[in-house]
């Protein structure tokens, strides 16, 4: 290892485990300024978290109303000690977040709901923003009444979520200005779906997520319907009514810009 | 190296302008910003398939523009990171910025990244490094790097160059340009006990392409580079020297926290015509609006895109 990556490796240490090395910032800094080693250290030590903390904050708006703003930088914290940032962008700051708090959930033993609407929150929160930056459709015309089903693609800025929380009720809320109260357990599907660069939410019920899945699997609009009907025990020809009557799922998803023509 | 210098003559003096920030985009689009010239963060656009991307490029059709990176890393330990230099490359030739710059810094190491612009150990040893590596990136990004001096908290023990001997050097190796912050500047030697106008005589103006404004926190025994409030009377002292002395470089106002809405931010940038007219040194008074308090804020805050990127949402009815 050269000079110059172990005194970097060093100063990074000192800058993500405060405390864990007490006698780099001698080591590596000279004295002689206003400032001297330590207390120079320590400027980049406190703006380490709370910059990353601020950003990990910006990416999670509703869990940090949630939890409240001292709770939510402790976590911050101690998922930044245990997954440091690795890529130049901090779009990707938050990808381990979700992931993070499963794996440190205060209670595993008796497991709380509290903690699990918070992991499904950090989830849905982690997918909006990914949703909001991904590539998209606005370059191209997304699918029209006329599009035949055969040819209905998802388009690329979709995403699906199925959780155990009505999470993205309680995020728009919090988006809104409002204070909610935590909410009850209770099944909850959304749809993501970005038009002229606005990323919106769409409810769906339990067989419009599956439907939707089968699409994103890469399934047709046939297999898709022939998928839910034998899942949900749907007559088939019911299933094609209400998907293709006129207040019907396709006419209602082809209007929130789900499909492209393939 | 004679192809970099050349570049870099032919650069052009585009007056003065404004870091591109999410709260103004609306604004910049509906043409309220004539005139100016911006500068992006690059990692808050390379990636991006969505909004940012398309603010951008728009942006790039009404108004010149720079590219102002965070993390090159030109002075990390790690190797070149060439999907990063990719992805800046692909931004560049979409919007073609009047230039590319960075910092002269490392921001990570092992893997790992701080998201900070952490200071070099300056010697012999980290100027043969950096150079290398400059020069590996201008051939691969076709251009000149235009490189910052960063504001600093720290001076490494095994430091035998001062930071102007440093950039000199570096620049006169690799044909980079340079970026002076003149904040930095005033950041930098007050907490390193050293005078800014000695930095400033030893600094290489010819070599000086850009020239950046930003405001900082007074601490008493320190100052931090915050960039949440109006350019200190100081600051303001030594862009007037340097702005006769780099011969009119390009000059812009960085403002990242606490950021004024556009009218603001140009009331403050427009403040640099008083000086680069030779105007006599500022007032005590002027630096009203940029009180301190008493924690301390973040040094070389990120202009990240997020809080922009969440407002853009809609609850549909299903």
């Amino acid at each position: 290892m050269s000079a110059l990556a172990a005194a970097q490796g060093r100063m990074l240490d000192a800058l993500a485990r405060p405390g864990a090395d007490p006698a780099a910032a001698q080591a590596l800094f000279a004295g002689g300024g206003r400032l001297g080693p330590a207390a120079g250290l320590a400027v980049y030590q406190r703006g380490y978290v709370l910059r990353l903390a601020a950003c990990l904050g910006e990416q999670f708006p509703a869990l940090r109303h949630a939890l409240g703003g001292a709770l939510f930088d402790d976590f911050a914290a101690d998922y930044l000690r245990d997954c440091p940032p690795q890529r130049h962008t901090l779009h990707d700051l938050g990808r381990r977040f979700p992931a993070w708090l499963a794996a440190n959930r205060p209670e595993r033993e008796a497991p709380e709901p509290w903690a699990d609407f918070m992991i499904d929150l950090a989830a849905f929160e982690y997918a909006v923003f990914t949703l909001f930056d991904a590539p998209g459709a606005e370059g191209g015309p997304l699918a029209a009444a006329d599009t035949p089903d055969e040819r209905l693609r998802l388009q690329p800025a979709f995403a699906l979520g199925a959780y155990g929380f009505p999470v993205a009720a309680y995020h728009h809320a919090v988006r809104r200005g409002e204070a909610p109260a935590p909410p009850d357990a209770a099944p909850s599907h959304v749809a993501l779906v970005r038009t002229d660069y606005v990323v919106r939410t769409v409810p769906l019920t339990a067989t419009h997520h599956a439907f939707l899945a089968r699409m994103q699997a890469g399934g047709s609009v046939q297999a898709a319907l022939a998928e839910i009907c034998a899942r949900f025990q749907l007559d088939p020809a019911e299933a094609r009514r209400s998907w293709r009557s006129p207040q019907g799922s396709r006419a209602r998803w082809l209007d929130c810009g789900f499909f492209i023509a393939a | 190296m004679a192809a970099a210098e050349a570049a870099l003559a032919a650069l052009p003096r585009l007056g003065l302008g404004l870091g591109l920030r999410s709260v103004h985009f609306e604004a910049i689009l509906a043409g309220a910003a004539a005139g100016l010239w911006f500068e992006a963060i690059s990692e808050n656009f390379m990636d991006s398939g969505g909004r940012p991307r398309a603010v951008i490029r728009a942006v790039a059709e009404r108004h010149p523009l720079a590219l102002h990176g965070v993390s090159l890393s030109i002075g990390g330990a790690d190797p070149l990171d060439f999907g990063y230099l990719a992805a800046l490359k692909r931004l560049a030739d979409e919007v073609r910025p009047a230039w590319v710059s960075d910092h002269l810094c490392w921001t990570g190491v092992n893997g790992r990244n701080s998201h900070d612009l952490l200071p070099m150990p300056l010697t012999e040893e980290s100027l043969a490094h950096v150079a290398a590596r400059v020069r590996q990136a201008q051939d691969y990004l076709e251009r000149p790097l235009i490189l910052e001096n960063p504001s600093s908290y720290v001076r490494f023990a095994e430091s035998t160059l001062d930071e102007p001997a440093f950039l000199s050097a570096l620049s006169e190796q690799t044909g980079c340009g340079l970026l002076l912050d003149v904040n930095n500047v005033y950041v930098t030697c007050f907490n390193a006990g050293a005078d800014p106008l000695a930095y400033l005589d030893a600094f290489p103006c010819e070599r000086v392409v850009q020239m950046h404004l930003a405001g900082h926190q007074d601490l008493g025994t320190h100052l931090v580079d915050t960039h949440d409030r109006p350019v200190r009377a100081e600051v303001w002292e030594l862009f007037r020297i340097a702005w006769a002395r780099t011969g009119g470089a390009s000059t812009l106002l960085e403002w990242d926290d606490h950021i004024p809405d556009l009218d603001g931010c140009l009331a403050e940038l427009r403040k640099a015509e008083r000086y680069m007219a030779g105007g006599a040194a500022p007032p005590a008074a002027a630096n009203a609006g940029a009180e301190d308090g008493d924690a301390e804020g973040i040094s070389n805050p990120v202009g990240f895109i997020v809080a922009g990127a969440m407002d853009g949402q809609r609850w549909a009815a299903a």
